[in-house]
C-alpha cells in the first residue's frame, strides 16, 4: 500500500517531467543552444536556446547573424517568405548555401510550410508578411519548443522569448560622392520575456571599420523603465 | 629498371578530336575548314583548315585571315568526351575491352586482340573500319610496346616490332613526350620540363634515356621519372580497361502525344517504379536521375535531377514520381528553365518520356561524406523540404548558390530544389565594377523605383560622362503598400478621395546623410539585354540616430532602388 507522500512524490516528479518538457519551467543547464556568432554575446548572453522564438524588428542582417554560426556548424536554415533575402550577404556572414532553402512565396500556405520548416530545420527564418494568425504562431512556437527549432520572426511576434528591435544605426566609410559603406553598427533593444529591463546593446555588425578597430563592444548602455 | 612489365599495345588516335567532335555537333562536313578557338589559341585544326595554312596555336583574327571561310567553334571539354564514346563503342565492335586515355586517343592491350584477329595489321584493319563505320569518323591505329612508343606509332600508323620500342624512340624529339601527358596540368609540366631539356642540350628521347636514371630523379623530381621511364620505352601502369555496362533507363513512348498533366500522372509513376525495379534487379542505387523527354516537335527536353533517397525502402518510386510529374508539369507549360534565369522551351505536347540513372553504385557501396554518412538532421530537413516541394509545388522551394556577377541580384543564383543547376558565371572571373563588400542583406527580386532630389527638390540626373547633376540630397523610396497616410498624400487634390492610384506610392522624402558613387557598369553591351547603369551607396537620415544605407542605380534617365544594407 503506497503511502500518500509517495504518491505525491510521484504526481510531482510527473508534473515537474511535463514542466521541463513543455517549458513552462526550464533551468539554463537543460536548453541545449545552438552555436551563436561572437559578435552576437552581448546580445544574447544565454546563447541561440533550442525551442526559442526571437523577434527581430529593423534589421535582416541581425537575423542572418543570428543563424550563421549555426548554419555553420551545420544546422539547416529555411527562409520563409523572404523573396528579397541577400543571398551573398547570407553567404559572407557564414550561413552554409548548399544548407539554405528558401520558400520565397508560400502564400496562403504558409502556416503549413513554416509548421513543416519548425519540424524539419534547425533555424526557421520568417517574413513579415506571412499569412499567420495569433492561433498559428502560438501552434508554432509551441511545435519548435518540442522539435527544439529556433523561430527567427521578422516584426514582431507576441510572446516571443526574446525581441531585438534595431533602435539605431551607422554606417562608416561613405562621404560626400567619395568612399564607400565599411562598418555598420547597430543599436539593438533586447527585450526578454522574462528578463525584467531592455537593454540597449551596440553591435559592430559590420566589422570592416578601420576607425572603429580595437575599441570593444559597448556593454549595455543604459536600461529603459519597465518591462518588455 | 623496371616497374611495370611491358604490355604491347594498340593505340587509335583520332587525329584533331576536339575540331571534329565540334563540327559532328554543329554539323559541319569533315572537309569543311573549321577550329576549335579556347581562351586566345585555337586548340584544334580539321584537316580542311591546316591545308589552308591555319596552324594551332594561332588566333582567331589570323586564322581568319588565312582562311576566311573558316568556322571558329568553341571549346567544350564535356561535348569531345561525350562524343568520343561514340567512337569508343565502335572500336567495341572489333575489340573486347578499351581504355579512353583522352578524348581522342584510346588504348587497347594488343597482344589477345591481335591473337583473335590473326595478326596486328588485321586488328588495326578492324579497328580502322569498325570505327569509320560505325562511328564515321577516321582514325590511325599504332602498335608498339610501352605507351609512348605506341602513341607516336599511332600518330604515323606504324606497327613497331616487339622489343624495338628503344630504339624506334631514340631519335624522337623530346617535345613527343607530351603526348602521352593525358592532363592539361600534366601537358603543362611536361612543357615546363622539355624546354628545359631542350635548353641543356638534351634534344632527342634517346639522350634522355641515356642519362642516368638517379640523376633524373634528382634534378627534375617525378615529372624527370615519368619523363625517363617512358622515353626508355616503358610502362607506367598497366591499362585500365572500361567494361561497357548497359544504362539503367526507362523508355516510356505515349500513344497519342500527351498535352495534359492528367494523362501522365500515372505515366510518371509507372516509370519512376520501373526504374526503381530496374535498378534493384541490378543490385545498385543512384545519385541522379536524368529525365528526358521529347516534343512532337521534335525537340530533346534533358533535366538532371540530384536523389539520396535510394536507400530509404520504397520511398525511390514516390520520391521520383514528384520530381517526374513537376518535371513534365513544368515542360508542358513552358515554365521549367525560367526560375534559373534560360528561356524556358515552347510547350509543346510530349511524344516520349524517358528516365536514366547516373551516378550508379552498387548497393551498400555508396559514397560517404567526407565528414560522415548522411546525419540524421540532414535527412529530417529533406523530408521536410520535400513535403513543403509537395505543398508549394517545383519553384517553391528554391536552393541558393553563389555565382559571379556585377550586381547584387546577379550575384544570386536561385534553382528549384533538388535540381542541377550549374552557374551560369564563375566566382573566380574578375568582374571588374563590382559593388564592394559589405553585401546587402535585402535585395529585391526587382529594383524598386526610387526618386533621388537634389537641394532644391528636382531630379538628379547622371550624365553619360558620369556627370552628376548635384550632390543628391533628398531619396523618396516607394512607400509600404499597406500604408494609407502615404496614398492619400500622393493622391493629387484633383482625384478626390477615391479611385486607384496610378504609379507608385511615394513615401516621405528622406535627406541624404552621405553618398558615394557614381559607379559606372556597362554590362553586355553587345547582346540585347545590354544594360549601363550607374550605382550610387546612399546613407539616409531615418530619426535621430538611425541610417538606412542603399543602393540605388541610375539607368535610362530613372532612379531604382537595388537593394537595402538593413
Amino acid at each position: 500500500m503506497e503511502t500518500a507522500e509517495a504518491r505525491l512524490a510521484r504526481a510531482r516528479e510527473a508534473l515537474a517531467g511535463v514542466q521541463r518538457r513543455v517549458g513552462t519551467t526550464r533551468d539554463r543547464w537543460e536548453a541545449p543552444t545552438l552555436p551563436l556568432a561572437p559578435v552576437l554575446d552581448q546580445v544574447l548572453p544565454q546563447g541561440l536556446r533550442r525551442g526559442q522564438v526571437v523577434s527581430v524588428v529593423g534589421s535582416t542582417s541581425l537575423m542572418l547573424a543570428l543563424a550563421s554560426a549555426a548554419s555553420e556548424a551545420g544546422s539547416w536554415t529555411a527562409a520563409v517568405g523572404m523573396p528579397a533575402l541577400g543571398v551573398v550577404a547570407a553567404a559572407r556572414r557564414g550561413l552554409d548555401l548548399a544548407r539554405v532553402a528558401l520558400m520565397p512565396h508560400p502564400g496562403a500556405q504558409a502556416a503549413a510550410v513554416a509548421g513543416a520548416c519548425v519540424d524539419g530545420m534547425d533555424v526557421v527564418l520568417m517574413g513579415p508578411r506571412l499569412a499567420l494568425s495569433e492561433a498559428d504562431r502560438r501552434r508554432l512556437a509551441s511545435r519548435a519548443r518540442e522539435r527544439g527549432s529556433v523561430i527567427v520572426a521578422e516584426g514582431p511576434w507576441t510572446g516571443a522569448h526574446v525581441s531585438l528591435t534595431a533602435v539605431g544605426s551607422r554606417w562608416h566609410g561613405l562621404g560626400a560622392g567619395d568612399g564607400r559603406l565599411r562598418g555598420h553598427e547597430l543599436v539593438v533593444r533586447v527585450e526578454e520575456r522574462r528578463g525584467g529591463l531592455a537593454r540597449m546593446v551596440t553591435l559592430p555588425i559590420e566589422a570592416d571599420a578601420p576607425l572603429r578597430r580595437g575599441t570593444p563592444v559597448l556593454a549595455p548602455v543604459r536600461s529603459l523603465g519597465g518591462a518588455a | 629498371m623496371s616497374v611495370v612489365t611491358v604490355v604491347r599495345r594498340a593505340v587509335l588516335w583520332v587525329p584533331d578530336w576536339p575540331a571534329v567532335a565540334a563540327m559532328t555537333e554543329a554539323g559541319l562536313g569533315a572537309d569543311a575548314p573549321a577550329a576549335v578557338l579556347h581562351g586566345r589559341g585555337l586548340v584544334a585544326v580539321s584537316a580542311a583548315a591546316r591545308a589552308a595554312g591555319v596552324r594551332r596555336g594561332s588566333t582567331r583574327r589570323l586564322a581568319q585571315r588565312v582562311c576566311p571561310e573558316i568556322a571558329i567553334l568553341p571549346y567544350d571539354e564535356g561535348r569531345d568526351s561525350r562524343l568520343f564514346e561514340a567512337v569508343a563503342a565502335a572500336a567495341e565492335q572489333a575489340v573486347s575491352g578499351v581504355e579512353i586515355s583522352r578524348p581522342g586517343l584510346m588504348i587497347v592491350p594488343a597482344d589477345g586482340a591481335s591473337r583473335f584477329h590473326g595478326s596486328e595489321e588485321a586488328l588495326a584493319e578492324a579497328l580502322v573500319s569498325a570505327v569509320a563505320e560505325h562511328a564515321g569518323v577516321e582514325c590511325a591505329v599504332g602498335a608498339a610496346d610501352g605507351l609512348l612508343a605506341a602513341v607516336l606509332a599511332a600518330r604515323s600508323s606504324e606497327l613497331v616490332p616487339s622489343g624495338a620500342s628503344r630504339d624506334y624512340l631514340a631519335p624522337a624529339p623530346v617535345g613527343s613526350l607530351a603526348l602521352a601527358a593525358m592532363e592539361r596540368v600534366q601537358r603543362e609540366e611536361v612543357e615546363r620540363l622539355t624546354s628545359v631539356l631542350t635548353r641543356l642540350g638534351i634534344a632527342t628521347l634517346g639522350d634522355l634515356a641515356a642519362l642516368p636514371f638517379g640523376d633524373v630523379l634528382a634534378r627534375f623530381g617525378p615529372v624527370g621519372v615519368w619523363a625517363h621511364r617512358l622515353a626508355s620505352g616503358e610502362d607506367l601502369a598497366p591499362p585500365v580497361l572500361r567494361r561497357s555496362e548497359e544504362d539503367i533507363a526507362v523508355e516510356h513512348v505515349f500513344e497519342d502525344p500527351a498535352e495534359r498533366i492528367e494523362q501522365l500522372v500515372h505515366v510518371a509513376k509507372e516509370a519512376a517504379t520501373a526504374l526503381d525495379r530496374a535498378l534493384l534487379d541490378a543490385g545498385v542505387r543512384c545519385g541522379r536521375v536524368r529525365i528526358t523527354a521529347r516534343t512532337e516537335k521534335g525537340q530533346e527536353l534533358e533535366r538532371v535531377w540530384r536523389t539520396d533517397v535510394g536507400t530509404r525502402a520504397g520511398a525511390f518510386a514516390r520520391h521520383m514520381t514528384d520530381r517526374v510529374r513537376w518535371q513534365l508539369e513544368g515542360w508542358l507549360s513552358g515554365t521549367a528553365g525560367v526560375a534559373d534565369g534560360g528561356k524556358g522551351p515552347e510547350p509543346s505536347p510530349l511524344v516520349s518520356l524517358g528516365l536514366v540513372a547516373e551516378d550508379v553504385v552498387p548497393l551498400g557501396a555508396e559514397q560517404s561524406y567526407l565528414w560522415g554518412g548522411v546525419s540524421g538532421a540532414d535527412s529530417r530537413a529533406h523530408r521536410a523540404l520535400e513535403r513543403v516541394q509537395g505543398l508549394l509545388g517545383l519553384e517553391g522551394v528554391l536552393a541558393v548558390a553563389e555565382q559571379g556577377g556585377r550586381s547584387p541580384r546577379d550575384r544570386a543564383l536561385m534553382a528549384p530544389w533538388g535540381q542541377e543547376a550549374p552557374p551560369a558565371r564563375a566566382i573566380a572571373h574578375p568582374w571588374p565594377g563590382r559593388i564592394p563588400d559589405p553585401p546587402p542583406a535585402t535585395v529585391p527580386p526587382v529594383a524598386r523605383p526610387a526618386l533621388v532630389l537634389d537641394a532644391g527638390g528636382s531630379p538628379v540626373t547622371i550624365s553619360r560622362r558620369l556627370a552628376i547633376s548635384a550632390p543628391p540630397t533628398w531619396v523618396r523610396l516607394e512607400a509600404d503598400a499597406s500604408d494609407e497616410r502615404a496614398r492619400a498624400a500622393n493622391r493629387h487634390p484633383s482625384e478626390g478621395h477615391v479611385g486607384r492610384l496610378v504609379g507608385p506610392v511615394w513615401d516621405r522624402p528622406r535627406p541624404v546623410e552621405s553618398w558615394a558613387g557614381p559607379w559606372p557598369v556597362s554590362e553586355r553591351w553587345w547582346s540585347e539585354d545590354a544594360s549601363r547603369r550607374a550605382y550610387v551607396q546612399v546613407a539616409l537620415r531615418d530619426g535621430e540616430d538611425a541610417v538606412t544605407a542603399v543602393l540605388l542605380a541610375y539607368g535610362g534617365g530613372e532612379w531604382a532602388l537595388e537593394a537595402v544594407y538593413d
